[in-house]
């Protein structure tokens, strides 16, 4: 039985990295799609999708081979590295050090590397940057579900909370046909950050053999503990607002 | 073959986001590996430094590349 800490962090945690990823790859595909024609980029779309179906297809059994506690630790370890590299930038995005991503600036610069020729029939520069967009994105999202799911039997509900965070981005884009650019994207990318440091902290531990108390609450703890480090962060980097004088 | 470039500079890029962060905290796991696995700490000790030492990587990182480039 899969208890409720541990599936909540893990089912929220795919659930809004994917929420990020989906809605950047979303701006790319939409650019293709609006300046290159929808045929090309569904194609690309699907086509990039399918190969991440083959990716876990075939990944998945593998997983199943590796004796759980050295899975830990490899995931674990690759968890702290990307977990927290995205609260490092979120961070310093926080802080005004670095800038925010903007979802109209990056649909602006897809735009201009597609050029401005609408075209009638299959294209296919629409179709490849599609396809090298939810490749690259979805990648990201196959990572954070492998890796919050697979050392605990919770690979199906993380694979749901992406999937639910695909249609949640694809439902609204429908709607409002252009840039998702009012997600507070580096407010998520800091929660999901704090998430996978502390999956990344719990499972390389549990890799090298630690048993750490409350079992999995400790994942709870070590979130909050982050979350915390990340604000001090922010405070102590933060740029000082300019003073106008007259 | 380019695009099999950039999946690959993608994925390298997912995990070595800032070179001196991935060191530190290979590092970290590194030590407590070495310091749980020879039984010179108890593994809960082991447990805090790798919490603590991941904690003050971050801190470090962020606070020299803020001030590093407060200014700019």
């Amino acid at each position: 039985m899969v208890s409720f800490t541990t599936a909540a962090p893990a089912v929220s945690a795919a659930f809004v990295a994917s929420l990020v990823e989906v809605v950047e790859a979303f701006t790319i595909v939409l650019a293709a799609g609006t300046l290159r024609g929808w045929r090309g980029a569904v194609a690309g779309t699907a086509a990039g999708l399918a190969m991440l179906a083959l990716i876990v297809v075939v990944l998945g059994p593998l997983l199943d081979q590796v004796p759980l506690q050295s899975l830990q630790l490899v995931i674990g370890v690759l968890l702290l590295l990307f977990g927290l590299g995205w609260l490092r930038k979120a961070v310093l995005r926080a802080a005004g050090i670095i800038a925010l991503h903007d979802e109209n600036a990056a649909f602006a610069a897809e735009t201009a590397n597609l050029g401005n020729t609408i075209t009638r029939g299959f294209d296919w520069l629409g179709a490849v940057m599609a396809f090298k967009a939810v490749l690259l994105e979805g990648l990201e999202v196959v990572f954070i579900v492998i890796a919050v799911g697979a050392g605990r039997g919770l690979l199906v509900p993380a694979s749901l909370g992406a999937l639910a965070a695909c249609i949640v981005v694809l439902a609204i884009g429908a709607i409002v046909h252009r840039p998702l650019a009012r997600v507070p994207e580096n407010t998520l990318k800091f929660a999901v950050g704090v998430i996978l440091s502390a999956f990344g902290v719990f499972w390389t531990g549990e890799g090298l053999g630690i048993a750490w108390p409350g079992a999995d609450l400790m994942i709870l703890v070590f979130a909050a503990a982050f979350l915390l480090v990340g604000l001090a962060g922010v405070a102590m980097v933060r740029r000082p607002s300019r003073v106008i004088t007259s | 073959m380019k695009l099999l470039r950039e999946v690959v500079s993608g994925l390298i890029k997912m995990f070595i986001g800032d070179i001196w962060l991935t060191v530190g905290i290979l590092a970290i796991v590194l030590l407590t590996a070495l310091l749980t696995g020879s039984g010179a700490v108890p593994p809960l000790f082991g447990g805090a430094l790798l919490f603590l030492g991941c904690a003050v990587v971050l801190l470090a990182s962020v606070v020299l590349y803020g001030w590093r480039h407060r200014d700019r």
